[in-house]
């Protein structure tokens, strides 16, 4: 059943493959710089070595933006993604595909009645507005600095054009591996808590997790979109919304493979954060909106009378209409699916404000005074208290939003094997996985009771409040990791 | 990296021997028009005889950086461009070559006071191809002097027709008949139609500059 459910998120992965691709190689390909055989070659190459090695990256913001906790919920998602930019792409426009990823998940939540947290859109949001403007920059600014280079060159024209080839070759690949690595959460990220490989050891020298697994299946359905379908978009990238020459296209790839990198590295992030620099925040990013700046960046470098901006503003439009179209799609899905197929999409949501989660809300010095008439009441849907809530007048969205996260049902039952069976053993420290062996049985309500328990072990425990940009970069970290456990441990209520 | 441009390497080497031949081709024809004023037409016939040689020779190097530049999809952008100039410089040689084949053809006679006039049309064109080929030579190396060069080519065309309009205005002037002063013109034409060459590959060359600028 696994695998079926997989198809969607394998759909999806294709879908990415025909589009992003060609925002990565289409200069290259259509200044005939590069063969397509060629580009689709290294794209899948490394656009697998990025999603196998470097693939956990910058999930955690979507986890955080909806929560897609039920199989068939995952694979509706991912399919009205999916349907989305298959559908946008047939018009030969590149469309974002975390952005469809993020409507899909709205769609979601509207359909389960859960409540979607503004902030991390936002912070999504304005990352695909950054991403754009700094990839403009970056690429107006080495625009700037290969001006006189090129124009003042000795060297031959034949050599030049050896050196942007191989240039575009080794920056391409370092663009497909920070695509793999920041974007094949969103292909197959909602299935990793479900996934059923199991680690495997290759002479004991290789290991490679079931996660990594996953990952690489996810990179393959990536590759076969690269061979099958990215011709038509790189034609829109590399000719139709600016004509680049070798040198421009050099110039907008590696904009683009610079800004993937920034919004993909987990590594680079450490170290901005040790430094005490401003961090970037790690969010999936769209290649789409990156490549089509930094070719916007270049076009107003050259005085900005050769952009064509009819077709930018098809693409811009695309933006916009990709998540609400995305977001449509899911909803009329998953209703099909539930109502039609009878499959989970949800897992059913409870609520309850009992005397446990009342003091727990106490503790966290909200008043409680305005749960008066949620008081001892039970609720299905997210919406439900929020009206309630909001009728008050007392607390703010965010109070709202955590006091629903307090009251929220979840049945846990710590089962460590579970986690082996998965392959996500790897993600914890040896303290941490012999804190969860302690544990090992118990079962809970409420995810903050385990929280509580996990917490006994100084290294599970969160900073509250964090202080610092490094406490917080802690606290996310662990926030995935205990993320994590609560989908292996998660127990069906009626078992319960 | 050198085995990397390998292939680049042999291609700039032939497009270095075509640009050195046409150079050679140039200062051929400024020596042999000279032999045939100075009345030694053996020697002159040994040049028509080196002329047509690298004229052949210039066509097969043509032909075979055609066959490189396509084969292996180099230099995709400038390709196009690269072409056109090596089919139009190639066509400067035959230029030359054609001059100087209607002198060993026609045997014109010459009058001594237009020898002067006559040279010093020759040396203008022959400038003019000479600057042409500095001009080519950068537009593969040194883009920022391309313009310098053709900025020459210009000029050396303009005085190529200026001495050349003197030439057939004394060619007409002297007591001589009408069917020579005819003659005599068409030669004079001939020769100023080579730094017209010159210059129509340097009036695409300045475009395909700009293109190849960032």
């Amino acid at each position: 059943m696994f695998f079926f459910y997989l198809l969607s998120g394998l759909f999806l992965g294709w879908s990415l493959g025909a589009n992003d691709t060609g925002n990565i190689f289409g200069a290259a390909v259509e200044t005939h710089m590069l063969k397509f055989k060629k580009a689709a070659l290294i794209a899948a190459i490394f656009i697998t070595l990025g999603a196998v090695f470097e693939g956990s990256g910058p999930s955690g913001t979507l986890g955080r933006l909806g929560s897609v906790d039920a199989l068939g919920g995952a694979f509706t998602v991912s399919l009205a993604a999916a349907i989305t930019i298959t559908l946008i792409v047939r018009v030969g426009i590149p469309v974002s595909t975390s952005q469809t990823i993020v409507g899909a998940i709205i769609g979601w939540n509207m359909f389960s009645g859960r409540l979607t947290d503004y902030r991390s859109l936002i912070t999504i949001a304005s990352s695909w507005v950054m991403a754009f403007v700094l990839s403009g920059s970056i690429a107006a600014l080495l625009f700037h600095i290969a001006k006189p280079i090129v124009n003042r060159s000795k060297s031959h024209l034949l050599e030049q054009d050896v050196f942007v080839r191989y240039a575009l070759v080794v920056v391409g690949a370092f663009g497909a591996y920070s695509l793999g690595a920041n974007n094949i959460a969103n292909v197959v990220g909602v299935f990793v808590p479900v996934s059923p490989f199991k680690d495997l050891n290759l002479g004991g020298l290789i290991s490679i997790t079931g996660v990594q697994q996953l990952y690489l299946l996810g990179a393959l359905s990536i590759v076969v979109g690269i061979y099958t379908y990215s011709h038509k978009v790189m034609r829109t990238v590399g000719k139709d919304l600016f004509h680049l020459s070798p040198i421009t296209a050099l110039i907008a790839l590696s904009a683009e493979a610079i800004v993937l990198f920034l919004f993909a590295s987990r590594g680079l992030y450490n170290v901005l954060l040790s430094l005490g620099l401003p961090t970037i925040p790690l969010v999936p990013v769209s290649s789409t909106q990156v490549i089509v700046g930094a070719v916007v960046g270049i076009g107003l470098s050259k005085g900005g009378k050769n952009i064509r901006y009819n077709i930018l503003a098809r693409i811009s439009f695309a933006w916009v209409a990709a998540p609400v179209l995305a977001a449509l799609i899911s909803f009329t899905l998953l209703f099909i699916i539930q109502n039609v197929f009878e499959q989970k999409v949800q897992q059913e949501a409870h609520y309850i404000f009992d005397r446990k989660s009342i003091t727990k809300i106490a503790e966290e010095g909200y008043d409680t005074t305005a749960l008066s008439t949620v008081n001892g009441r039970s609720f299905r849907a997210e919406r439900d208290i929020y009206r309630e809530l909001a009728d008050q007048d007392k607390l703010d969205r965010e109070q709202m939003l955590r006091i629903i996260k307090l009251a929220e049902v979840h049945h846990l039952k710590v089962d460590p094997a579970k986690l082996q069976a998965s392959g996500m053993v790897a993600r914890f420290s040896e303290r941490q996985l012999q804190r969860i062996d302690e544990l090992n049985g118990r079962s809970y309500r409420h995810k903050w009771q385990l929280m509580a328990d996990l917490a006994k072990e100084e290294e599970f425990a969160l900073f509250n409040p964090p202080r610092s940009e490094v406490q917080k970069n802690y606290n996310r970290v662990l926030e995935g990791k205990l993320d994590l456990l609560f989908r292996a441990f998660v127990v069906d209520d009626k078992k319960e | 990296m050198a085995l990397l441009l390998k292939t680049t390497r042999f291609v700039e080497s032939q497009i270095d021997t075509f640009l050195d031949i046409v150079s050679d081709a140039a200062t051929t024809f400024q020596l042999a028009v000279e032999d045939y004023l100075e009345g030694r037409l053996p020697q002159f016939e040994e040049r028509l005889t080196q002329l047509r040689e690298y004229e052949h020779r210039a066509d097969d190097l043509r032909v075979s950086i055609e066959r490189f530049l396509y084969e292996r999809t180099l230099i995709p952008e400038n390709r196009g461009d690269v072409l056109a100039i090596l089919e139009n410089t190639d066509e400067v040689i035959d230029n030359i070559k054609d001059s100087l084949l209607q002198f060993s053809i026609e045997l014109p006679q010459i009058p001594v006071e237009l020898n002067d006039l006559w040279m010093q049309t020759t040396r203008a064109s022959v400038a003019a191809v000479e600057q042409l080929v500095f001009a080519v030579r950068s537009f593969f190396r040194d883009l920022a002097a391309v313009n310098n060069y053709i900025h020459k080519v210009y000029f050396f065309e303009r005085e190529a027709d200026h001495i050349g309009e003197r030439l057939r205005r004394q060619i007409f002037g002297i007591d001589i008949e009408l069917s020579r002063k005819s003659q005599l013109r068409f030669f004079a034409i001939h020769i100023e139609k080579i730094s017209d060459a010159a210059q129509n590959v340097c009036d695409r060359l300045s475009i395909y500059t700009i293109k190849r600028q960032l």
